[in-house]
């Protein structure tokens, strides 16, 4: 394989780390409540500006920005899920859309009046910028982590999913929030957990963006949502594993478009990605993983 | 009649715009088996709900007296509090999480058990009971048969140590033989010591093993009694046990 194929190869994973981690919580908010955030990539915008300011003000190590990310990333997904999707639940789906829509308008512009729309450059610590020495292909320590790092969050998620209690009680919501509520499942806990999981692996996206390409604005987080959500739906909406599948699909098909088609085309790679999605559904309606459409009124 | 579990005082249900049920008054004694009866749309399942939380009654009372406790008034309490104080709800449709394993399914049954020894214990005694169970358990719910989830369904109520069992046609879309089975099967856990209430629109099964029932039309109690009684009455026989009517018989 040629030097340039893998460069190409690794930076899609690369990518497709970041799409995973905002496509894991698009999945898993729809699974339980069957709308979907669209101010989900928003908090990735939320989690950039979070490592910003912990680097910035406080210079603390990295594991702890690490954390205070995570923890920022719950937080305002927990905020999200009380003052714009509880209030409307049971409602008709159009009507949690929207005021999602409305809510990703809201902290874009909230991120713009405080922060202005100037583009800022993160500095993170000189050392993670190191490129490793010996391959063949330019990859820094920074593109490393991210990918590390992914796979550590994904293999945790899935553990608590399938195998703590809490994960039970999210799966069971997931499927039949009324017969869960019989077995005793405190159907808001579960339905929080999944918000507050799904936002702080967005938060992390976010200060991963920012690490690799170290520029962070208030409106960085639209176009990567959407993408996200994409990849997604190319899983299959609902489906955790589908939305990592999908998440490293994109990224790789992405990367590998710009790469290996003449520069010229280079302009339409966002098209490329939708187009890629119009495709998957013709052929597969429900995603790659997903399980046949539902309605939950 | 023995002590009354459940005491349900001219209950009031609305289901959305839907007024359901008009003032039931309806009792459940301590370790019996009552039998509710109707045709379609009669209310039954709303009855359920209503018990276990799921629905609120506008107007009414739904008293639950806990074991050695004093009453506790259901209306004011959700779902997940009520399986707490011991009454399990078998729902219409068995409703088995399919995409979870046989063996999560009936854990989630005891999901607010924090003592491990008993439920593990009760696992095995639901596996006893329904060896298919076991036989399965790592299987996703949603590949049993219609029967198979049945007894999972009673099973995953079981896992709660109900003390009050509420169940929701059990003969639902269910081949007689696996009828009888699950009829069985629901005398030897009232024999064991729970009470059972018990929606069925299959009434000769629900008369042959119920010691009172309630028939129900229209959201309210039309008929109630012993359950051989009603087996008896000329009303009942013709409305709901498809018996010949004698008089226009005799014509």
């Amino acid at each position: 394989m040629s030097d340039y194929l893998l460069q190409q190869l690794a930076n899609g994973l690369i990518l497709g780390s970041m799409y995973a981690l905002v496509a894991i919580g698009f999945s898993m908010i729809y699974g339980i409540v069957r709308l979907i955030n669209f101010a989900h990539g928003d908090i990735a915008m939320i989690g950039a500006f979070t490592a910003l300011a912990a680097l910035m003000a406080a210079d603390l190590p990295i594991i702890v920005v690490v954390l205070a990310v995570l923890l920022v990333g719950a937080a305002v997904g927990l905020a999200i899920e009380a003052v714009a999707f509880r209030p409307l639940r049971g409602a008709p789906q159009v009507n949690g859309f929207i005021t999602s829509l409305a809510v990703s308008v809201l902290i874009q512009n909230t991120g713009i009046l405080v922060l202005t729309a100037e583009p800022r450059s993160v500095a993170f610590p000189a050392f993670l910028s190191q490129p490793i020495a010996g391959l063949p292909i330019t990859v820094d320590l920074v593109d490393v982590l991210i990918v590390v790092l992914a796979i550590v969050l994904m293999a945790a998620l899935g553990a608590i999913v399938n195998r703590t209690r809490l994960g039970m009680a999210m799966r069971a919501t997931a499927e039949n929030l009324d017969v869960a509520r019989l077995m005793g499942i405190n159907v808001n806990r579960a339905i929080m957990a999944a918000f507050a999981i799904g936002s702080a692996l967005a938060g992390m996206a976010g200060l991963m963006w920012g690490a690799r390409y170290g520029q962070i604005d208030p409106m960085m987080g639209f176009l990567p949502g959407l993408k996200a959500f994409v990849a997604a739906v190319i899983g299959g909406v609902g489906s955790i594993p589908g939305a990592m599948l999908g998440g490293y699909l994109l990224g790789l098909a992405e990367v590998l478009f710009v790469g290996l088609l003449p520069p010229e085309y280079a302009g339409f790679r966002d098209a490329f990605v939708f187009g890629t999605l119009i495709l998957v559904l013709l052929v597969l309606p429900n995603g790659l993983l997903g399980r046949a459409a539902e309605d939950r009124a | 009649m023995p002590v009354p579990v459940l005491e349900i005082d001219a209950a009031q249900v609305w289901r959305g715009q839907t007024h359901v049920l008009h003032g039931i008054d309806l009792t459940v004694g301590e370790g019996e088996i009552v039998a509710l009866i109707g045709a379609n749309g009669a209310g039954k399942t709303t009855v359920l709900m209503t018990i276990s939380g799921l629905l609120r009654p506008r107007d009414g009372a739904v008293r639950y007296r806990p074991h050695g406790g004093d009453p506790v008034d259901l209306a004011r309490l959700a779902p997940e509090a009520i399986v707490g104080l011991g009454i399990a709800h078998c729902p219409e449709g068995r409703q088995v999480f399919a995409s979870l394993s046989v063996r999560e399914n009936l854990l989630i049954g005891a999901y607010l058990r924090r003592d491990r020894v008993a439920v593990a214990a009760d696992l095995d005694r639901v596996v006893a009971r329904f060896p298919i169970l076991g036989e399965r358990a790592r299987l996703p719910a949603g590949s049993l048969s219609g029967g198979e989830q049945m007894m999972l369904a009673i099973g995953r109520a079981l896992m709660s140590r109900p003390r009050l069992l509420l169940l929701d046609e059990p003969s639902l879309g269910l081949a007689p033989q696996i009828v009888e089975t699950i009829f069985d099967i629901l005398g030897d856990i009232n024999r064991a010591g729970t009470t059972l209430l018990l929606v069925e629109q299959n009434a000769a099964m629900a008369l042959e093993l119920a010691h009172r029932a309630y028939v129900m039309e229209t959201g309210r109690v039309t008929l109630s009694g012993a359950a051989a009684d009603l087996a008896d009455n000329p009303e009942v026989r013709r409305a709901y046990l498809g018996a010949a009517d004698e008089t226009m018989a005799g014509r």
